[in-house]
């Protein structure tokens, strides 16, 4: 945090509490447990191939719902609320740089998410008996996609009203349907580079994982990135209330 | 043969004041098919203006254009030469009241003007927010989250935030929302004192009367439109020449139209369901002398006098000839 500028700091702290609310930290939560619980049940079978079985779980429940709802949830308000709201006005009228007020709004998201996601997936990860390389690429799958789902949902809170609909359209249409149909179109959804990353370090197959290094590493982050710069542009420009 | 001539040019605009710190120059705004503001101009210098007009007249709008929070769709804006939307420097010398009641719910008013303190970079935020908080009679020590305000505390907590960083320019869109009537009074008093140390103070209200006491310099906005600009009082006296509709209810309502129309006091009459009548008269105050003299005349009852077109939408309405 040292190396925050005194200004988006307090910014950061702000989002922060005004995404907190119990009810979207014990949803959230509530589904983290029930991944943990089916995790123990998949453990507890008798399977021939315990870390198939565990990183198609994570794959299914994990990377394709745990992981993009929960940044959905926090992303999209980040800056969605108070733009919807009209507070944001009390951060634009501000000698702030639009930059800091994207990024601390992505960090501020992005801090409240990975706990909610990453500690409850890695918990299941172990508690299905694929080992410690599963529960590592569980970890390390998991924070790649947030990185890249808050990204994208926080444009998306900026850009669109009822920004949940919408990005629960773009991730149960667009990357559970659309981005499925063949490898090519995979390429368009995040899920996909987050597979293949699990794939890649648990070191077991599955579907539509095919993304070769460096690209499955670079392509999350950098999405990140340009939906940032988007965001940033569009903070520039849009009419605040 | 037929020569045609170019269009002449169009007339140069009036000289911008040397101490002008707001110009506005053939602004307008829409959108989509709203047009919410069209093609207004003025200036703004030091001193407290008020900006009036009735509800949806486009004060807003132009406030928040004034302060970039939206771009025009025509014209130009300028605060202290530069362009408010994209200059960032500028917000160091605008502070904004703006009219939504939202607030960061969760925090304290002295959280709240801090934090805009801190935004503005000042060496002592919370000393800074202390006074601010102090000038607008809230307690910085409250220990209660903004979301338990009444309505009057979060509008004070508003004019903090916005004189927090003691900007040049400060725009409040209907500031004395909600506020009791000391309170009330307090602002306007603080309005006033900013206005005399040199500060450029303009302020929204549609509540006629508030608008009087904020200063003499008015500028009037209607249907998106500016209907007028100057002196308070010479455009209360151009309002009060306009002719006034007023409902007369009496048990001789027709003799009684009857005797004020030869009398001159109305300048038409039409004639209600039962017992009533509404007439036009050019001068409102010698209607209400004259009713009661020609009713006691006629030996009629009055039930009711009351003006029909007292209320600020009416008075724009004339203002711009609608």
């Amino acid at each position: 945090m040292a190396a925050l500028a005194p200004t988006r700091l307090p910014i950061y702290r702000l989002l922060l509490r005004s995404q907190v609310s119990r009810a979207r930290v014990l949803a959230l939560l509530a589904i983290g447990i029930v991944g943990i619980v089916v995790g123990f049940a998949i453990g507890a079978g008798d399977r021939i191939d315990e870390l198939r079985a565990g990183a198609r779980f994570i794959n299914t429940f994990g990377l394709s719902l745990l992981v993009p709802v929960t940044a959905l949830v926090f992303s999209a308000a980040a800056l969605g609320d108070p733009s919807e709201d009209g507070t944001l006005v009390y951060l634009w009228l501000r000698p702030v740089r639009r930059s800091r007020i994207v990024i601390a709004a992505a960090a501020s998201s992005f801090t409240v998410a990975w706990p909610l996601v990453v500690i409850p997936l890695a918990v299941a990860a172990w508690a299905t008996g694929g080992g410690s390389a599963l529960v590592t690429a569980t970890v390390v799958a998991s924070t790649l996609a947030l990185v890249a789902y808050t990204g994208i949902f926080c444009a998306l809170g900026l850009r669109v009203k009822r920004s949940l609909v919408w990005g629960l359209l773009y991730i149960f249409i667009w990357e559970g349907f659309v981005a499925t149909a063949n490898d090519t179109a995979g390429r368009l959804a995040v899920r996909t580079y987050s597979r293949s990353v699990l794939t890649e370090i648990a070191d077991v197959t599955l579907r539509f994982s095919a993304i070769s290094s460096p690209y499955r590493w670079i392509v999350p982050p950098l999405v990140a990135v340009v939906a940032l710069a988007y965001a940033t542009r569009r903070l520039r420009r849009q009419d605040v209330a | 043969m037929t020569v045609l001539l170019p269009p002449p040019p169009p007339p140069p605009p009036p000289p911008v004041p040397a101490d002008a710190r707001i110009v506005v120059e053939r602004v307008s705004k829409w959108f989509g098919d709203l047009v919410a503001v069209s093609d207004v101009s003025f200036t703004v210098g030091p001193g407290v203006t008020a900006l009036l007009g009735p509800n949806g007249a486009g004060k807003s709008t132009m406030l928040r254009l004034l302060c970039g929070l939206t771009p025009p769709s025509q014209g130009t804006v300028a605060v202290f030469g530069g362009n408010p939307r994209d200059d960032l420097s500028l917000t160091r010398r605008i502070g904004l009241v703006p009219q939504q009641e939202t607030l960061f719910e969760n925090l304290s008013a002295l959280g709240f003007v801090r934090l805009a303190a801190v935004l503005h970079g000042l060496d002592d935020p919370e000393g800074a927010a202390r006074s601010a908080l102090a000038v607008v009679e809230l307690d910085p020590d409250e220990p209660r989250p903004i979301a338990g305000f009444s309505k009057g505390m979060r509008q004070r907590a508003k004019v903090a935030q916005a004189l927090v960083h003691d900007p040049d320019v400060v725009v409040l869109d209907e500031p004395l929302t909600g506020l009791d009537p000391r309170q009330r009074l307090h602002l306007i008093t603080l309005f006033e004192q900013l206005g005399a140390a040199g500060k450029t103070v303009l302020v929204s209200s549609h509540v006629l009367d508030e608008v009087e006491r904020f200063g003499r310099r008015v500028l009037v906005m209607a249907q998106g439109r500016l209907a007028a600009e100057g002196d308070f009082h010479a455009i209360r006296d151009l309002m009060d020449d306009r002719p006034h509709r007023v409902r007369i209810r009496s048990d001789r309502a027709r003799e009684l139209a009857t005797g004020l129309l030869e009398r001159g006091v109305v300048v038409g009459v039409r004639l209600g369901d039962g017992d009533d009548v509404i007439v036009d008269a050019v001068d409102a105050a010698r209607l209400r002398r004259e009713v009661p003299v020609v009713a006691a005349e006629l030996g009629a009852r009055l039930y009711e006098v009351a003006p029909l077109d007292d209320d600020l939408e009416s008075v724009f309405r004339y203002l711009v000839g609608g």
